[in-house]
């Protein structure tokens, strides 16, 4: 064991000499990662309800929103029902009339909320503390999400979640609300504060990289 | 004549006094250390093929013959290669749209086995055949998240270089090679698949 050490002591010191990425190299301060239902007909889909304020994740135990006249609300929901207009959905104010619900959370200053469930990948610990938040859950009260994909991320400080839920498809026996489409979008602070231009360039950044989301109206 | 023979006897005594030296230097020092500088390179697969001098090589050997030596080494090298933005596919539904600092750090380590072309002269070429293990972690830096895979294999080296002695009273020498380095690695980060790593490189250092 002894004559052992010597050898780990060396390996350990090899690992350290290990050059790190210099981050300054990187061109772009933004990613974008979607995901979506492969089994989900977007294009039966032609209605959709866009709440006019953002959802903040933060470690308050009561949700906090940015309000609907704040820049940041309306830049956001513009870009959003810009792109969803362009591929053929009706914004409805009734969430009753809508077939697809959008919800938008800005990640500001917690990054546990949401966790890996590696024995079922289509279930996430933890995310019913985020649910409650939602503006889906008042309306259909009690109910939660169902994911038919992985995903692989821990949510991060300073990102933007958008999900698009299929309301019209929702399951009355299990209480869940199938959601189709995810868009994770990171590094959309600059100086710790909300960067809108790069907030709104990841938004149609998702969209641009996702062209199943297309009614049939505009196909 | 006399000075004539006389220049060539003194020259046959410093010839003989020098090839004395560098043989009992030979004989009482059978062990060599060497310690280099390593430039390497990624051929093959461009995941991060960039050539870089992040890296060292270290070496250590015993004659058990005056041609031949066995021995240890161990070295480590990092490759990084900017990639501009680009939308990877991950999985058929899943997509990734971002710029990354690919990244590739290699440890092998292993026995070896040496044969010097040439003993007791200031040049001695010789070959080299390394076998071992590698341990590698290969990664995907982006602004906020990082990906990583790391990977132990096989490895292979053989090896070409020369030892320099510029003086003939100490067995303190520089060292130059080239080698080709193959690992049977294989690594998975985001949609990357690295199936093999084959290197290129040349060490330059000392030797001792």
């Amino acid at each position: 064991m002894k004559k052992a050490i010597p050898i780990l002591l060396l390996a350990v010191a090899f690992t350290a000499c290990q050059k790190e990425p210099d981050p300054n190299e990187l061109s772009s301060d933004l990613i974008v990662y979607t995901n979506y239902d492969k089994s989900a007909n977007f294009g039966k889909y032609t209605t959709y309800a866009l709440p006019d304020s953002i959802l903040v994740l933060d470690d308050k135990a009561k949700p906090t929103y940015f309000a609907a006249d704040d820049p940041r609300t309306t830049s956001i929901i513009q870009a959003i029902s810009s792109e969803m207009k362009t591929r053929g959905y009706e914004r409805v104010m009734s969430n009753a009339d809508a077939d697809l619900g959008i919800q938008v959370s800005y990640v500001k200053d917690t990054n546990t909320i949401i966790s890996y469930a590696s024995t079922n990948p289509y279930w996430w610990y933890g995310y019913d503390y985020y649910w409650p938040g939602s503006y889906w859950n008042p309306y259909w009260y009690g109910w939660g999400p169902s994911y038919a994909y992985p995903i692989t991320y821990t949510y991060t400080i300073g990102s933007l979640i958008v999900e698009i839920v299929a309301l019209e498809d929702a399951n009355a026996t299990t209480k869940k609300i199938p959601v189709i489409w995810t868009a994770y979008m990171a590094g959309i602070q600059s100086s710790n504060q909300f960067n809108i231009n790069r907030t709104v360039s990841g938004i149609y950044q998702a969209f641009e990289q996702s062209p199943y989301i297309l009614s049939s109206v505009q196909r | 004549m006399k000075s004539k023979l006389s220049i060539l006897a003194i020259v046959a005594v410093l010839a003989s006094a020098i090839y004395t030296n560098t043989a009992s230097a030979q004989i009482y020092r059978p062990m060599y250390f060497n310690i280099d500088w390593q430039f390497n390179a990624i051929v093959g697969d461009d995941y991060a093929d960039t050539p870089t001098g992040w890296g060292m090589n270290f070496e250590g050997g015993y004659y058990v013959t005056p041609k031949l030596a066995i021995g240890l080494y161990a070295s480590f090298h990092t490759a990084d290669k900017h990639i501009g933005e680009q939308l990877l596919e991950l999985s058929p539904s899943s997509h990734l749209f971002t710029d990354q600092i690919h990244s590739v750090f290699q440890i092998p380590f292993g026995a070896l086995l040496k044969y010097r072309f040439v003993e007791d002269s200031m040049f001695e070429p010789y070959a080299t055949l390394k076998l071992g293990t590698m341990y590698t972690s290969t990664s995907s830096t982006t602004q906020v998240l990082d990906f990583y895979d790391e990977q132990w294999g096989f490895n292979v080296q053989p090896e070409v270089g020369v030892t320099i002695y510029p003086s003939a009273h100490k067995r303190f020498g520089i060292h130059i090679a080239a080698y080709y380095n193959y690992a049977t690695n294989q690594s998975q980060v985001l949609s990357y698949n690295i199936n093999g790593i084959n290197n290129v490189g040349f060490h330059l250092g000392f030797s001792f």
